[in-house]
């Protein structure tokens, strides 16, 4: 029962950021900040939910020696979220460094000193 | 214009009579359908003849394999052969031999560790490809060699590790991957794959029974009957089709992705 609550709130919580994710990707004004909403939050909601299942998948467990099937499953689970840890916001940073190689201008306000806006490589 | 407005007549009316031929088509899923139930009088269904008996037959939990690899692996094969006859066409297409085609500008290439030289992006996304490119690879070959216990297979396993090497290319160079992964080495994949396939074949054939009739095959595996011949048979072709589908997929990204010169891709 508790391990079902807890893992109810954790997929809750990842479904969560993922409407922020979803939010900033259509509201962000520039491509830098829709990929830094894209990336954290798909990040960090898939690493939620898969922790959610992780944890779900315990709800069964009574002893070691007869359900280490299940322990076979969460590893898998981890496994996947390690992956997902790593190569998440490394696709983003490679995707934002192809941008910024690309002359991509970041959308800076007006009234604020910024030298991102000198920074960036000139479009010939 | 003219052509234009017959090509758009030939499509139109094609598709009219594709649509016109999908109504004669059981419902998705009807189990009162020929395919499903079979002929009254006439013959037996051929799917409840797999789902029943295929388990008994080659001992292979996954019933899609079953029907690709064994009962219908003259189909696959050919499959296989049609993934290599596109490698061979992107090659006659695309391959350029001449040295001054460059295609693209030439990157600066450096004789250093193609994974870290340079800008900050690279240290980045090449660490990564470092530590994620073995896991992908042991992934791919889990993926091939599970093929008949779970989802996964020679083309899906050998996907992946085509995959892999691509990153490999896009995270460096295209030829620190070629490096690892030469033209000729791909290509020699690619065709030793269908080698694998057909051998399996011909080996049934040398042995007194049909093309890529398995069972017979109990003779050099020495199982205990026909069924475990077929279930090895079936991960033996499995890693065939693997080796095409890893070549061709890397040949494809090497030439398209370099203009078929095969120097500085993306």
């Amino acid at each position: 029962m508790i391990v079902t609550v807890i893992s109810v709130i954790l997929i809750l919580a990842g479904l969560i950021f993922f409407l922020g994710a979803a939010v900033g990707v259509i509201r962000f004004p520039d491509f830098y900040t829709r990929m830094h909403a894209a990336g954290k939050g798909d990040t960090l909601s898939s690493l939620l939910v898969l922790l959610g299942f992780a944890v779900y998948q315990l709800r069964d467990f009574e002893s070691f020696s007869e359900s280490w099937l299940i322990l076979l499953v969460i590893l898998k689970l981890i496994a996947i979220s390690a992956f997902i840890l790593i190569t998440s916001p490394t696709s983003t940073h490679a995707l934002m460094d192809a941008g910024w190689e690309d002359k991509v201008k970041p959308e800076i306000a007006k009234d604020r000193s910024n030298h991102l806006g000198e920074d960036c490589p000139k479009r010939k | 214009m003219i052509t234009k407005v017959l090509a758009t007549l030939a499509v139109v009316i094609t598709g009219a009579i594709l649509l016109y031929g999908t109504a004669d088509f059981p419902a998705f899923g009807d189990p009162n359908s020929p395919a499903s139930a079979g002929v009254e009088g006439g013959a037996p269904s051929i799917s409840q003849y797999y789902i029943t008996k295929s388990y008994d037959d080659t001992k292979v939990p996954n019933l899609v394999t079953s029907v690709l690899a064994d009962y219908r692996g003259y189909d696959t094969m050919f499959e296989t052969v049609v993934v290599f006859a596109a490698g061979m066409a992107i090659f006659a297409i695309l391959r350029v031999f001449r040295e001054d085609d460059d295609g693209v500008p030439n990157a600066t290439h450096s004789n250093g560790n193609s994974f870290t030289d340079g800008d900050h992006s690279r240290i980045i996304v090449g660490t990564t490809v470092r530590i994620v490119v073995p896991v992908i690879q042991l992934f791919s070959l889990y993926v091939v060699a599970h093929g008949h216990h779970s989802p996964g297979g020679g083309f899906q396993g050998g996907v992946i590790l085509g995959a892999s090497f691509i990153i490999l290319a896009l995270a460096t160079d295209l030829e620190t991957a070629l490096s690892r992964f030469s033209e000729k080495s791909y290509f020699a994949l690619a065709a030793i794959g269908i080698l694998i396939y057909a051998g399996f074949g011909v080996l049934c054939q040398v042995l007194g029974s049909d093309f890529l009739d398995y069972g017979v095959l109990q003779k050099i595996f020495l199982t205990d009957g026909p069924e475990m011949a077929r279930s090895h048979s079936m991960l033996g072709v499995e890693v065939g089709v693997a080796f095409t589908v890893t070549g061709i997929m890397f040949a494809i990204y090497a030439n398209l992705s370099s203009r078929g010169t095969l120097k500085s891709g993306l």
